[in-house]
């Protein structure tokens, strides 16, 4: 069982209190209406789905009760980090390079 | 009795006989004795029959990684039956039943031994070779023989009656196994003050310590330092000691899975106490002082019983004072069996010879050993052994380069190998953690680690008590340290310890011809040497191929003795080295676990959760029949003497249509939308145009996902401006709200509105039927419930029965209603006053099958039932709830999606039986023309389908291809041996415009 | 002294129902905190696990805009009409105990995954009872309050019974 990081409760807590809630970064269209079926597809239903590091989704249900983003390796199953909804898709290479 | 019993000699209580049974006869053990022990101390070396070939079989090891002994024990009643219990782990006591297994008519005598008779016939790859054809001998033939043939004891056949329980724990270090290198970890990490628990599977802590008595530590006898050593642990308040606990599983972010054993060892448990508990421990650090498992070596009739692991015949020696037999031979390539050998005579045993393939023993082992008056046989092999049910000598040969010279047989009751020590990787390997090959010591060990851990010891091939006590008290300083403590690692003064080398062999040599031989690699699973190798010239290539074609490792034991034998065997065989081959995956559990401790409290009452309403109650006692609906029961209907459900729902359904029925509707999901943009939020969740609706006015609302397919429905009625009060499907409710907070918190953040679940704060009461408005009225206070004044779709506040309510008037049945909410600690005082006031009326309690009838003779739909995910507003007909001027709801865009528009989906319609008594079964697929040839094409099914008492006859509805195109067309339903011709038509049955609500 | 009172002291833990108190659900942006606090006279702690006593009221944040608003019966809290918010009743959704004794973190470690340890006298979080959501409040060393929604609460119930004749047994 995971241990994941709420980014507002700001605790390391046991994944029995969290869900998983898909692929990150992926934004409703703002006029889904002016979309071609392919543009409406691929939003719909295309997800990257990578062998290694993967946005993802999750949500505090049984504490606060939000959505956040995370950034987890599919291979190892670690978290490299988690941030509040809404912030920007991290630059890992950035943050690699200021750890170095 | 216990010839094989040296008084006073071991840890057991010499002072307190036990009393068991093995296949009914009565052992004398002693307090302290493991089954294996106490049957060895009266001379009982044949404890089971082997899984395939029923060869007989005796005790193996001294731990939980024994092979051989398996048994069944039962533990006071018939239902307190266990199968496959190691008895090298199972303690005794006064009372304990154990039997032998998979064997026919007895131990002694078994018929299914012909299978080693037929051993040719059942090599590597028997199950694929074997029973391949004819298919049909499969069911009748093959099978049965299998089950009768192979397999281990007979599984339990009632219920079992013991509870288990689990517990969240969290510590700073949790340290696996303790033995010398466990204790020094929980030394030093306890000594700094971390929270430790220190866990062992044994009865006893101590691991190597409690065979190896000669050693002193620091100035003390090995059992004296031990007892300090506990003393101490035990004495702190930040320690925590577990013996009888294995550690089962290790998990992501460093969490170990624990089973307790609590009672099996006891003659009468306390009431209410679990039999064993799950722990689930999350450590900032762990620990691995698991030690090292003995190899066994792999040589011709290496399986006869007497045959067994020199380092278990020095536990039984050691710990429960047990000769294993009078006249041992010791077959060896490491020093530690010598240092046996020597324990053993030393104990009074004439130790026959000791076979050791190394011509370059050291000479002091030589020596020693001359002085014992044991013949060292070094530069040796053995070759066979004899004797049916208990090993009677052994053939001795001497070896040079390749040439095995002709043997000779000493005479034996006992042959003690060592192929070595393998380190126990298991938990390790449960984390992904990489292991690398170790030429020196011939050893997988232990290399990048993936969690917080720290291995110790012989775990990380360490051989000796010494080293293992300083790397422990190591591990436990770092691990200490790395959980945020100052902590230090002490030293030990050792002496007395036997560390010794040895070398890595595949089989024995032998001068015979290896492919007669019945070597056996994995005892449980009866796989040979010639077995891999036959796996591997079939052309299996992968260790992992190999494993699966022969089952070696694959049996409960998970090859805690065959797996590296198993390797090194196949990798000759594929002239790989070792390493490249590589190690087939250990995975949890570490030892076989009960489902009991797994499922934990999930038994009986408490196996999922049951949700009732505040009106359960009342249904119970009115003998209402339930069903579950999502994680509620629902009273489905209310049967009365002599009716069956087909009567209750119909005297039911008259009862609405005709008076009045009261319906439990607390289930319904309910969500509070509050917020000055809450009318724009449902405008964007919801096909339905909310902003015009007026306050006090209700509307239906449609739910779709963004793919455009219907997830939900239900009514919403706007309470205020700013407050909306939304209704889910039972089973949606959560799943909506989710659904909700999604597109809120994450696609318009910037709405200022907020969810509230009130599902559980309101009671609902729905009242249904003519009757409805003349049982309410008199006891509504503030509220005018004139058709004119509250009209159909209408919601207020006011007050019913004294009770602040909110008053819904919605009809889900096609008759005049109302769904009453209020708190609900008052629910059922609302339903008992309903009830008496509706005596007058001709009230009538209904279930959730009559209300599924009436609204299906209205064609309302169930989600999840007439939907399946897969289903547009188009496709339920149910386009009306669009609202078509808004630019944009979820969903609405894939509304025009082609696949969405195009021809051939599947359509929401009505479904009238040529016969209106046939009623069809829900899930019958539909055709189009039945004289067609099998498999005839479906182009649809059966969603919804009953008996209308109100028509008088059998209703459906169906999702049909075009289905909207093919009114009043008839097509066919195929049922077993006939097929049903129905009509198709609208879903609107009854009352199809509506006069009855307007009253 | 009944059996089963004698069974509760051996487990040294004791699991009581407590009467409905008024509580509401409430929802508001974090900066308009200031204007909430003023009007609810109540100092309406921001950090989630927080948790802040006026008199007969008591907010415990639960998430970045919601706190547990509880209040004495007859209370009516009111926040002014143009300050954006939801005030939603919730009195009955839930059912609440005191569970207390030297070993009731023990017992509520039987369902509760998170580290108890790390939840110090004076906070709460919403969490989990094995599948059960639950609002958890340590109001001091050896006494919490465990909230469940009211269909929830047999269940729940149900095993701390268990949990607490386990404890009592001594194994
Ligand atoms: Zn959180």
């Amino acid at each position: 069982m995971l241990l994941i990081h709420c980014p507002y409760c700001e605790e390391t807590l046991p994944e029995a209190e969290f869900a998983y809630a898909g692929e990150a970064h992926i934004a409703r269209p703002a006029d889904p209406m002016a979309l071609s079926d392919e543009e409406w597809r691929d939003f719909l239903f295309i997800r990257s789905n990578p062998r290694g590091t993967h946005f993802e989704r999750w949500r505090h249900l049984h504490g606060c009760g939000r959505f956040f983003n995370a950034v987890r390796d599919t291979v190892t199953d670690k978290f490299q980090m988690t941030y509040k909804a809404g912030l920007p898709r991290p630059d890992l290479s950035a943050m690699k390079e200021a750890a170095e | 009795m216990s010839r094989y019993r040296i008084p006073g000699k071991g840890r057991i209580d010499h002072a307190r006989p036990v009393r068991f049974t093995f296949d009914g006869r009565v052992i004398e053990g002693r307090q302290g004795d493991t089954v294996a022990s106490a049957l060895l101390a009266s001379g009982i070396h044949l404890m089971g029959r082997s899984f395939k070939y029923h060869r007989p079989r005796g005790v193996v090891s001294a731990g939980s990684e024994e092979p051989n002994a398996l048994i069944g024990t039962q533990r006071g009643g018939p239902d307190r039956f266990e199968p496959n219990t190691r008895a090298t782990m199972q303690e005794v006591w006064d009372g304990l039943t154990t039997e032998s297994q998979n064997k026919w008519p007895s131990l002694a005598f078994d018929l299914g031994a012909i299978n080693d008779r037929l051993y040719m016939l059942f090599s590597a790859g028997f199950y694929y070779k074997t029973f391949m054809w004819p298919k049909a001998f499969w069911d009748k033939v093959y099978e049965p023989f299998i089950r009768r043939a192979a397999g281990l004891g007979r599984s339990p056949a009632l219920p079992d009656p013991d509870h288990y329980a689990s517990r969240n724990l969290h510590c700073d270090v949790l340290i696996v196994g303790a033995g010398p290198a466990g204790l020094a970890a929980a030394l030093s990490a306890a000594r700094a003050g971390a929270q430790v628990v220190l866990v062992d599977e044994h009865a006893e802590m101590g691991g190597t310590l409690l065979s190896e008595p000669q050693l002193r530590i620091d100035g003390a006898g090995a059992w004296d330092w031990l007892a300090a050593t506990l003393a101490e642990l035990s004495a702190l308040p930040n320690v925590r000691l577990m013996s009888r606990t294995t550690a089962i599983g290790y998990y992501h972010e460093n969490m170990v899975g624990l089973c307790q054993r609590l009672t099996d060892h006891l003659a009468s448990p306390p009431a209410d106490a679990p039999r064993e508990r799950l722990w689930r421990v999350r450590a900032k650090q762990v620990v691995l002082a698991q030690g090292a498992i003995e190899k066994p070596l792999v040589f011709d009739g290496n399986d006869r019983p007497g045959v067994m692991l020199s380092g278990a015949a020095q536990t039984f020696l050691h710990r429960f004072g047990v000769k294993v037999g009078d006249r041992p031979v010791v077959v060896t390539v490491h020093d530690s069996a010598w240092h046996t050998a020597f324990d053993l005579a030393a104990a009074g045993m004439k130790v026959a010879a000791i076979v050791d393939l190394r011509n370059d023993v050291a000479p002091a082992l030589v020596q020693q050993a001359r002085t014992l008056g044991i013949e060292p046989l070094p530069g040796h092999t053995v070759t066979g052994t004899t004797g049916r049910l208990r090993v009677a000598s052994v053939r001795v040969a001497a070896v040079s380069g390749s040439q095995v010279a002709s043997g000779r047989r000493i005479a034996c009751d006992a042959l003690l190998m060592c192929g070595g020590w393998t380190p126990s990787l298991h938990l390790f390997s449960h984390t992904k953690g990489s292991l690398r090959w170790d030429a020196e010591t011939g050893a997988f060990l232990p290399d990048r680690k993936t969690e917080a851990c720290q291995i110790a010891g012989a775990g990380r091939g360490l051989w000796g008590v010494a080293a293992a006590l300083d790397d422990g008290a190591k591990a436990g300083a770092l691990a200490a340290s790395a959980a945020g403590r100052v902590a230090g690692a002490g030293t030990f003064a050792v002496s007395g310890d036997r560390p010794g080398r040895g070398v890595v062999v595949r089989e024995l040599p032998t001068d015979g011809n290896p492919g007669r031989a019945k070597a056996f690699v994995d005892y449980q699973n009866d796989v040979t040497a010639k077995d891999i190798r036959l796996a591997v010239r079939e052309g299996m290539r992968s260790i992992e191929h190999v494993k699966r074609y022969t089952t070696n490792g694959m049996a409960t034991d998970q090859g805690k003795l065959s797996n590296i034998n198993g390797l090194m065997i196949a990798s000759e065989a594929l002239q790989k080295p070792a390493p490249e081959v590589g190690l087939t995956t250990f995975r949890p559990p570490y030892t076989p676990t009960s489902f009991g401790a797994l499922a934990g409290y999930h038994k009986d009452d408490h196996f999922e959760v049951t949700r009732r309403t505040p009106i359960d109650a009342w249904a119970d006692a009115q003998g209402a029949v339930f069903e579950p609906v999502a994680l509620w029961r629902r009273a489905r209907y209310f049967p009365r003497a002599g009716e069956d459900m087909h009567k209750a729902v119909a005297r039911e359904c008259r009862a609405v249509r005709s008076a009045v029925g009261m319906f439990d509707a607390s289930t319904l999901g309910k969500i509070e939308v509050v917020g000055p943009d809450a009318a724009t939020f449902l405008e964007r969740m919801y096909t339905n145009p909310w902003a015009k609706l007026q306050p006090g006015r209700c509307r239906y609302g449609l739910l779709l996902g963004e793919d455009g397919f219907i997830r939900d429905d239900g009514v919403i009625g706007r309470l205020a401006d700013d407050r909306f009060h939304v209704t889910t499907t039972t089973g949606g409710a959560a799943r909506v709200l989710n659904m909700m907070e999604d597109y809120l918190q994450t696609e318009w953040p910037d709405l200022n509105v907020w969810l509230t679940s009130t599902t559980e704060q309101w009671a609902v009461v729905a009242l249904q039927g003519p009757n409805a408005r003349k049982l309410l009225e008199p006891l509504v206070e503030g509220l005018d419930l004139s058709d004119a004044a509250f009209p159909h779709m209408a919601v207020a506040e006011c007050t019913v029965a004294g009770f602040l309510a909110r008053l819904f008037r919605v009809s889900f049945t096609g008759e005049l209603g109302f769904e009453i909410n209020v708190p609900a600690r008052h629910g059922r005082a609302l339903w008992d006053l309903l009830w008496q006031a509706g005596q007058a009326h001709g009230v009538t309690a209904y279930g959730t099958e009559a209300m599924h009838v009436l609204r299906a003779e209205k064609g309302f739909i169930i989600v999840g039932q007439d939907t399946d995910g897969t289903v547009t507003p188009q496709d339920a007909g149910l386009t009306w709830a669009i609202g078509k001027a808004k630019p944009d709801f979820v969903g609405k865009r894939s509304l025009m999606r082609p696949d969405i528009v195009a021809r051939g989906r599947k359509q929401l319609v009505g479904l009238l039986t040529d016969d209106p008594a046939t009623v069809l079964e829900e899930g019958a697929q539909i055709v189009a023309d039945p004289s067609k040839p099998l498999p005839m094409r479906m182009i649809g099914h059966v969603t919804s389908s009953y008996w209308s008492e109100a028509l008088g006859r059998s209703i459906a509805m169906a999702l049909i291809e075009d289905g909207h195109d093919l009114q009043g067309k008839t097509l066919h339903v195929p049922m077993e041996g006939r097929t049903i011709a129905a009509r198709v038509s609208g879903v609107t049955f009854y009352d199809p415009e509506g006069q009855r609500l307007k009253v | 002294m009944t059996t089963h009172d004698r069974e509760f002291r051996a487990a040294g833990v004791t699991v009581g129902e407590l009467a409905p108190r008024l509580r509401f659900s409430l929802r508001l942006r974090p900066d308009n905190l200031p204007q909430a606090r003023l009007a609810l006279g109540l100092d309406l702690p921001e950090k989630i696990g927080g948790l802040v006593t006026a008199g007969q009221r008591r907010a415990l944040c639960l998430g970045p805009d919601e706190w547990m608003l509880d209040c004495a019966e007859g209370d009516r809290p009111a926040l002014p009409a143009g300050l954006p918010h939801a005030l939603v009743e919730v009195t009955d959704r839930e059912v609440t105990w005191r569970i207390s004794g030297p070993r009731a973190a023990e017992l509520l470690s039987i369902g509760i995954a998170r580290d108890l340890a790390a939840l110090s006298p004076g906070k709460g979080c919403r969490t989990a009872f094995g599948s059960v959501q639950a609002v958890l409040l340590r109001e001091g060393e050896d006494s919490f309050t465990l909230s469940v929604w009211r269909s929830f609460a047999s269940h729940v119930a149900g095993l701390l019974a268990i949990g607490q004749r386990e404890l009592a047994c001594g194994l």
